[in-house]
């Protein structure tokens, strides 16, 4: 059955391929939605009235239930309480109801849900260089709760396959009785139908941008930290692309999200629009790297064991553009170490040995540097490494091994 | 000879345009429970929703609490009839013994093995190694402690998922059986539809000993059947899912023996 509907949905893109390039083309360079624009359709302490979204909540409660007691979350109290603040900070009229859970998965995305719960996965903490960005995601998914998307885009997709039905029915059926075959008009209008609920999509993710932009703006955050978000974004995409030999993806009717140049281009235009003369703003990195410190280690651990050397290698660039440290250089040794093509040994050693030259050197920048100095030769030079990996960690699960190694 | 008895099921659900399909299998040593056993039933997962025009479910509150309240009322009196005592939890912070954390952590283990039962049981994506061996499935040791802390004999674990057409559903397939006069004839665009499954776990060996599903649905909207809203249809889902338990096939075979 299900092949049955590709193969004829893959034949109505190619009836209706060219008619709808050109009607919806547009679609993807749609006209900015200004900030100003985007007003709170929700004020503190909503609850649904509507039976249609009643229904969601209950749904959404019970998957916020599963959710709130994942394994997979991160409890840490600093941190959750850190992102708790900053969602009651820059969450609107609805700040003090959102509730924001913090998600151990090494990937930049965030979520709202429709009862105003929302998801950050831990990969963002890791992408984002002051809280000002961190702010504008988070911003951003308030953004979708405060213009009521779930519930809206839901309406929408149920009136326009309602429409769809009952029209094809029609066409079926007024068409049998005038003697006419309508079936590649029905066909054309379910291409249509597929493609107008995407670009609804887009429309949304584009509001929650400049809704978010207004957002912190008035939190005082400096509003043009979004659009360098996507900036960033997009050049590790690139980064990741060139290392595998490929081309990033660029975007296409069918996503639900607008590309990141244009969401970026956006919202740079959003960030002057909403930039007052005279007011100062903040990006809070300061603030924002001493939240998560203790974190960031395991973060970095995350991205490298992706084994995707081109984006690390870049993040790991991005976030030294705040200054090179211990941590950095370490990681950035571990993403060749754990290549090992020709030579990275090599280019590893020379970032462990970067590493340690800085106070906050994590105990195995000691440690992997100790044993690239072993493998020189430098046997002397590489047992005051190791003994300072030992010092740090004495309770280390290799400390045994290290100590005969070093004798 | 499977395939024989699914293609017959077919056949004999086209011609009424409703069908109702039940498939249980059991661990083969599994005999039903009988006598004085203590049954846990962990929160009945259920959800009920509108059949849009266009066919999207529209998941409803009101109608969700009503058929759980239901399901929940016709499972008290079947299982009274068996004579086991039984509790059923309406939260999970209701067991003694054990804590909200531990009820969460045994319903996501036996959802995501009843999903591997789902798929290599019913789906298709049979298991060469499982053939013609039951149910061999287990939730292992945190099922016995479950079982060792708070003193039930089995666990029941129940899913449903209904359906029921809207007006609008039904009045597009109207127009499609109104077309078969001029010639376009579609009145089986579907309508309601119903998924239920419910599994039993052994709570002294851990193990996932009886598992059943049942499938309803009606091709032309506006046909209706046991529809969880009503104590009737409720009633007719418990005992369609839970009433025919068959024993394990090396117990039936010992007992055809003898």
């Amino acid at each position: 059955m299900c092949g049955r509907c590709a193969a004829l949905s893959r034949r109505s893109l190619l009836v209706g391929g060219g008619v709808a390039a050109a009607s919806f083309g547009t679609g993807l360079a749609q006209a900015r939605i200004l900030p100003q624009e985007m007003v709170p359709l929700v004020g503190a302490g909503f609850k649904p009235t509507d039976k249609d979204e009643q229904g969601i909540w209950q749904l959404m409660d019970r998957a916020e239930e599963e959710i709130s007691g994942s394994n997979l979350l991160i409890q840490d109290p600093q941190l959750t309480g850190y992102l708790r603040d900053l969602i009651g900070h820059v969450g609107g009229p609805a700040a003090k109801d959102f509730r924001i859970y913090l998600a151990h998965i090494p990937d930049f995305n965030a979520m709202m849900f429709p009862t105003g719960f929302a998801v950050v996965f831990s990969g963002l903490l890791l992408r984002m260089r002051n809280e000002a960005q961190l702010a504008g995601v988070i911003a951003h998914e308030s953004g979708h709760f405060l213009r009521r998307h779930m519930i809206r885009s839901w309406r929408d997709q149920r009136r326009k396959t309602d429409i769809f039905s009952i029209a094809a029915m029609a066409a079926g059926v007024g068409g049998a009785a005038g003697g006419v075959y309508l079936g590649d008009y029905v066909q054309l209008a379910q291409l249509g139908t597929i493609l107008s609920l995407f670009q609804y999509s887009r429309t949304m993710e584009a509001e929650a941008d400049a809704m978010g932009a207004k957002l912190i703006a008035q939190a005082g955050y400096a509003p043009i930290e979004m659009a360098n978000i996507w900036q960033q974004l997009i050049g590790e995409e690139d980064a990741s692309a060139r290392y595998r030999r490929k081309r990033r993806r660029r975007g296409s009717l069918f996503d639900t999200h607008p590309s990141s140049q244009s969401r970026m281009i956006d919202l740079r235009a959003d960030a002057a629009d909403v930039t007052e003369p005279g007011r100062a703003y903040e990006t809070g990195r300061e603030r924002y790297l001493s939240k998560i410190a203790g974190i960031r280690p395991t973060l970095l651990d995350d991205q490298v064991k992706l084994n995707d050397p081109g984006a690390t290698q870049y993040l790991i660039e991005t976030l030294a553009q705040d200054g090179w440290n211990g941590l950095l250089r370490f990681y950035e040794g571990e993403v060749w170490r754990l290549r090992n093509r020709n030579g990275d040994d090599v280019r590893a050693g020379q970032s462990y040995a970067a590493a340690v030259a800085y106070p906050d050197a994590p105990a195995d920048a000691w440690r992997w540097h100790g044993i690239t100095l072993m493998k020189a030769g430098r046997t002397a030079e590489a047992k005051t490494a190791l003994t300072r990996y030992l010092t740090m960690k004495p309770d280390a699960s290799d400390a045994a091994w290290v100590r005969q190694t070093i004798g | 000879m499977r395939t024989w008895g699914l293609a017959l099921a077919l056949s004999a659900c086209l011609p009424t345009s409703a069908c109702v399909q039940t498939r249980q299998f059991a661990d083969v040593q599994f005999t039903p429970p009988q006598g004085d056993y203590r049954l846990l039933v962990l929160r009945p997962d259920v959800s009920v929703g509108s059949l849009t025009t266009g066919g999207m479910v529209e998941p409803r509150a009101d109608w969700t609490d009503q058929a759980r309240a239901n399901i929940i009322a016709a499972l008290q009196a079947q299982q009274g009839q068996r004579g086991g005592k039984l509790q059923i939890l309406e939260r999970r912070n209701q067991l003694t013994g054990a804590s909200e954390q531990e009820v969460a952590d045994f319903e996501r283990l036996f959802y995501a093995v009843g999903n591997s039962i789902v798929i290599h049981k019913y789906s298709g994506d049979y298991l060469p190694t499982k053939r013609g061996k039951g149910l061999e499935y287990t939730l292992g040791e945190d099922a016995v402690r479950l079982g060792q802390k708070t003193g039930y004999d089995y666990a029941l674990f129940l899913h449903a998922e209904d359906s029921v057409a809207s007006g609008g559903r039904i009045a597009l397939g109207v127009l499609g059986l109104a077309g078969c006069i001029v010639g376009f004839c579609a009145p089986n665009i579907g309508g309601a539809s119903q998924l239920d499954y419910a599994g039993l776990v052994d709570l002294k060996t851990g193990e996932v000993v009886w598992f059943n599903v049942v499938q309803a649905g009606s091709q032309v909207p506006g046909i209706a059947f046991g529809d969880l809203r009503t104590p009737a249809g409720a009633t007719q889902m418990v005992d369609r899912l839970l009433n025919r338990m068959k024993p394990g096939l090396a117990v039936r075979r010992a007992a055809e023996k003898s």
